[in-house]
């Protein structure tokens, strides 16, 4: 970001209105992740008082996805920016679309925190838990890479979503096994498989982002693309 | 199923270093260019493609008028200003000494940036060209006149009184009667010097139009210093800094990808 000069704007007013959306889809960024970590610690701790507090701070989130999008809506109508103001506000536009996402996915995880269960399904949670992390860890280093504007961590992290879909499909085939000792676990187990679900789409909704971080700062836009000849192009 | 027409949004590039003759309209060739003892152009070549809209952007002084009256010889008309370096139109230098330049700029018209119509009637101001080439045969202008008035997308607003005189029409209309008459004489290539730098924004947006529509039969060559107008009308851009062409690219490129940091600081308004 450092090199885009993002104030060396003639208008200084532009150059706030840039500054302004890009701090506040960090703000939301960090909301989302606070969102995800609670949502997280209600499944592990089936704490459903916090698992409700999630749900209901998902307006928040939405609320915030709404006011940054009608800002951009705004900086195009006035400034017409071009090439990396244009750029940015697409990338913001977009990414804030995913953060939404991964809030909704908050929401389902915490949902699942408040099913009662019984106790030979505690073990299940655990699995959800460790990948939870992992996608924690994730969300976080890609807002890292998008508060940087960073797009070689953008990259490295892109292929990390790969070992979190690996993950879910070990967790698929646990819960399948499951099933298929006791079939009166059914329910439950679908509980769980939907709340691993969301997870494994956190990392992709974190894969997205990170495109729109390569997009902004290298003008290319690296969607439906293999890793290879993403490096390649890049 | 919906049909998506790509010309629409015009998504195709040309490769314009290695623009095949046929498709290349003018060539500029290391053209430097000196005021006295202020030089003003500095080693300008591109290629400047048939039948498209090529905009020469960049801040106030930076050379790109002056690179444009180029294309014509208007910078003949100045007093200490020197050439060097070749412009081809049909793979002929047009700053060679046998060239014609009323013929060169029968094929090259211009419009300027104030609408300049002659105290004639707008009949006679379509005309005029053709009257210069000794065309007298009464039918035969009044289908030029109708023609190009068309071609200028104002013939409906004036159709009924051709015969008044040109300095009654707005602004926006002087304009087109004014590219009316450069078409009049079916040039290769439209020269446009800020064509709507003194019109107000519907009548700009007339001409915008008029610019897309005229490049199915001429090459069109616009100055412009509304980067947005650059964005809209044109299919190559040419960003010059400092007499010095710093980067020319199709316009998609130069709006969202340009290459040049310059170019960049210059089209997100942070030059200066």
């Amino acid at each position: 970001m450092e090199n885009k000069n993002l104030n060396k704007h003639i208008s200084g007013q532009f150059s706030a209105e840039l500054e302004d959306i890009r701090n506040r889809v960090l703000a939301m960024g960090g909301m989302v992740e606070r969102q995800l970590e609670q949502a997280l610690d209600a499944l592990g701790s089936l704490d459903a008082e916090l698992a409700q507090k999630v749900i209901e701070g998902d307006h928040k989130v939405n609320g915030m996805e709404v006011m940054i999008d009608e800002e951009c809506t705004r900086i195009i109508a006035k400034r017409q920016p071009a090439a990396s103001d244009l750029r940015l506000v697409i990338a913001i536009s977009k990414s804030i679309a995913d953060l939404e996402r991964i809030g909704d996915a908050c929401v389902r995880i915490a949902k699942a925190a408040q099913e009662k269960r019984s106790n030979n399904q505690q073990p299940l949670l655990v699995s959800i838990e460790s990948m939870g992390r992992h996608a924690t860890r994730m969300l976080n280093s890609t807002l890292d890479a998008l508060a940087r504007m960073d797009a070689d961590s953008a990259l490295e992290l892109h292929k990390e979503d790969a070992k979190l879909d690996k993950e879910y499909e070990g967790i698929i085939r646990q819960l399948m096994t499951f099933m298929m000792e006791d079939p009166r676990s059914i329910p439950g187990v679908l509980d769980v498989l939907w709340a691993a679900r969301a997870v494994e789409r956190v990392g992709d909704r974190c894969k997205n982002i990170c495109e729109y971080v390569i997009y902004y700062v290298k003008g290319k836009d690296v969607r439906h693309v293999s890793y290879e000849e993403m490096e390649k192009e890049l | 199923m919906i049909s998506i027409d790509s010309s629409v949004m015009n998504t195709e590039t040309l490769d314009l270093a290695n623009l095949p003759a046929e498709e290349t309209a003018l060539e500029i060739r290391n053209l430097d260019l000196r005021y006295g003892d202020k030089q003003a152009l500095f080693d300008v070549s591109m290629k400047i493609p048939k039948k498209k809209v090529t905009a020469f952007i960049g801040p106030s002084g930076c050379g790109k008028s002056t690179l444009l009256r180029c294309i014509n010889r208007m910078n003949d008309l100045v007093d200490n200003c020197y050439i060097d370096g070749e412009i081809l139109l049909h793979g002929q230098n047009i700053y060679d000494k046998k060239v014609d330049v009323a013929a060169l700029r029968r094929n090259v018209g211009m419009v300027f940036q104030r609408p300049n119509p002659f105290p004639k009637s707008i009949y006679e101001n379509v005309v005029y060209g053709l009257r210069l080439q000794g065309v007298n045969n009464r039918r035969e202008l009044d289908e030029a006149c109708e023609r190009s008035l068309r071609g200028a997308a104002i013939w409906d607003e004036v159709k009924d009184r051709l015969h008044d005189n040109a300095f009654g029409l707005s602004g926006g209309q002087q304009q087109r009667l004014v590219i009316a008459r450069a078409i009049a004489i079916e040039p290769e290539v439209l020269l446009l010097d800020e064509p709507t730098s003194a019109l107000d924004p519907i009548s700009t947006l007339t001409i915008e139009e008029l610019i897309s529509e005229l490049k199915s039969k001429y090459t069109v060559v616009i100055v412009t210093h509304n980067m947005q107008q650059a964005a809209r009308v044109s299919d190559q851009t040419a960003f010059m800094y400092m007499g010095e062409l710093i980067e020319y690219s199709d316009t998609n490129t130069i709006f969202t990808t340009p290459k040049q940091s310059k170019t960049e600081d210059y089209i997100t308004g942070r030059y200066g």
